[in-house]
């Protein structure tokens, strides 16, 4: 079993409820996320269109993080969900310097690395990820990669366009992207300029509340 | 319309997002490079001044020792400090995972201070020449792994393309060779003679001028064609933000130095040989700051 995700970007609508259902399903503590969408603006007024992105760690099948993990806190479970054990992570920030998606980042409460687990734990309970179950418009679509039956599979089968972010760093992302452009996959294709934008501020944050 | 505006149809902002983490690595790793840099280099050079001079350099076999041992102990506290879990240091000796540049420089270094603390021994209390000379061989061999594991490190470091030049290597030696050989002008003292303060001198030019060739090459004139190498760069070009310490860097590690030790060789001034071996390991500090510093400005996501 290789469990992978896709995000239909032509449903997505933006709502940030798979955000929300991830940060109380897994506690994600203020100022950090495992998962969020990101609203890019494309255009010159009028003429301008609203774009929506679920962003959360890619679970690649050639994964950074997991290779510059000193002690294997960042390790692959059967199912191909990268996983993390935060009681044996030391902190030293090699997985968020070697993540190509910007997944990864250091808890202020643990002081540990945290990411997106797929919902492992719930995998465990034949549960579906909270985010999958938040959506209301079935965008995103998670499934076994291996099963040419499975929802995913299909899905992928049926479509032409489905895309990987950062495909030239050859960790083979098993997170996918139907009805992607390059300002969705591509950070670099688009300014992000710190200030209040729509409803807040975007800035940087000093990392886990330390240094 | 010129050339930088941005057609309409491309014009994309961000206007609603998270805050992206600042600097994950900060000034602490700077120093872990920078202090490593001068455990290992001066190993090498005092390995080459009792080939080349065992007369005066037989005198240093002990002061070298202590001083690799304090840098490679401040190289270790940093690399400590910069954990968020420092307690859990114990982890990559019990649950090393060998994939990770991380866990094998971990084993390394700790290997290398060992056998600093053998040479110690074997010039201190033992006063063994022959065993010190003996192992010293084996400890540089060992010094150069110990040097180069943070470019393999960086290199992991797959988000980072700028880490990932091939050449990085051979900057981690440069680096090495410049900080030892600096080290070694001002501990000589009266126990080197100006020959063998020449030939430090001479490492130490060769070395600021290799590593300012690769710097120059890759960062300014090289045609850089990679869409994340390219947005890196701007940071140090005309007015971005690490220009300034960038420039500042290159004149005070590399430049500077070059100058002073052909001045000195012009007029056998040791004054100025101590003056550039100052300039080289401060500028040192600088130049691997911004070098560690500007990767991580990059928006990953």
């Amino acid at each position: 079993m290789q469990l992978g995700f896709l995000v239909d970007l032509h449903l997505c609508m933006g709502c940030k409820g798979c955000e929300i259902a991830c940060k109380v399903e897994n506690e994600v503590p203020l100022s950090t996320w495992r998962l969020r969408v990101k609203y890019v603006d494309v255009g010159t007024f009028p003429e301008t269109k609203r774009t929506f992105t679920p962003l959360r760690c890619n679970h690649c099948e050639n994964a950074p993080c997991e290779r510059i993990c000193p002690v294997s806190a960042l390790h692959y479970l059967d199912n191909g969900i990268v996983n993390i054990d935060k009681e044996r992570c030391i902190g030293c920030a090699g997985c968020v310097m070697a993540c190509p998606y910007g997944a990864i980042y250091i808890d202020p409460e643990t002081q540990t690395a945290d990411k997106c687990t797929y919902c492992a734990h719930r995998i465990a309970s034949s549960l579906m990820p909270a985010c999958v179950v938040a959506c209301p418009v079935e965008a995103n679509i998670f499934g076994d990669l291996d099963d040419a039956a499975s929802n995913i599979s299909r899905y992928m089968q049926s479509r032409t366009d489905v895309q990987v972010r950062k495909p030239e760093k050859g960790t083979n992302p098993r997170h996918y992207y139907v009805g992607a452009s390059q300002v969705h996959l591509n950070p670099l294709a688009s300014k992000r300029e710190e200030g209040y934008t729509l409803f807040n501020k975007l800035t940087h944050l000093p990392v886990g509340g330390q240094h | 319309m010129a050339a930088h505006e941005i057609l309409a149809a491309t014009n994309a902002v961000v206007t609603l997002d998270v805050a992206l983490p600042g600097i994950v690595w900060p000034w602490l790793v700077t120093v872990n490079m920078w202090a490593k840099s001068i455990g290992t280099g001066i190993i090498f050079m005092l390995f080459m001044l009792l080939k080349m001079y065992p007369d005066q350099a037989g005198k240093l076999r002990f002061p070298v020792t202590v001083v690799s041992i304090v840098f490679i102990h401040i190289f270790l506290l940093f690399t400590l400090a910069d954990l968020h879990q420092p307690f859990r240091m114990w982890h990559i000796f019990f649950h090393p995972h060998w994939t990770s540049a991380i866990t094998v420089g971990a084993w390394m270094a700790t290997a290398f201070v060992g056998l600093l603390f053998v040479l110690a021994y074997l010039s201190f209390i033992k006063k063994d020449n022959v065993a010190f000379d003996k192992l010293l061989t084996w400890i540089v061999l060992l010094a150069i792994p110990v040097t180069l594991y943070t470019a393999a490190l960086m290199s992991q470091s797959t988000a980072r393309e700028l880490w990932q030049m091939p050449t990085e290597s051979a900057q981690m030696v440069f680096a090495a060779l410049l900080a030892g050989s600096a080290f070694m002008i001002l501990l000589g003292g009266s126990k080197l003679n100006y020959e063998a303060k020449k030939t430090l001198g001479t490492v130490l030019g060769l070395s600021a001028l290799m590593s300012f060739i690769l710097y120059m090459s890759e960062y300014v004139f090289g045609p850089m064609k990679a869409e994340e190498v390219a947005f890196v760069l701007e940071y140090i070009k005309g007015d971005g933000p690490y220009t300034v310490m960038f420039w500042l860097g290159q004149w005070i590690a590399y430049i500077l130095p070059m100058l002073l030790i052909v001045l000195s060789r012009a007029s056998r001034s040791e004054n100025l040989l101590k003056l550039a071996a100052i300039l080289a390991l401060a500028g040192l500090w600088l130049v691997k700051h911004v070098w560690l510093i500007i990767p991580q400005l990059l928006p990953m996501s």
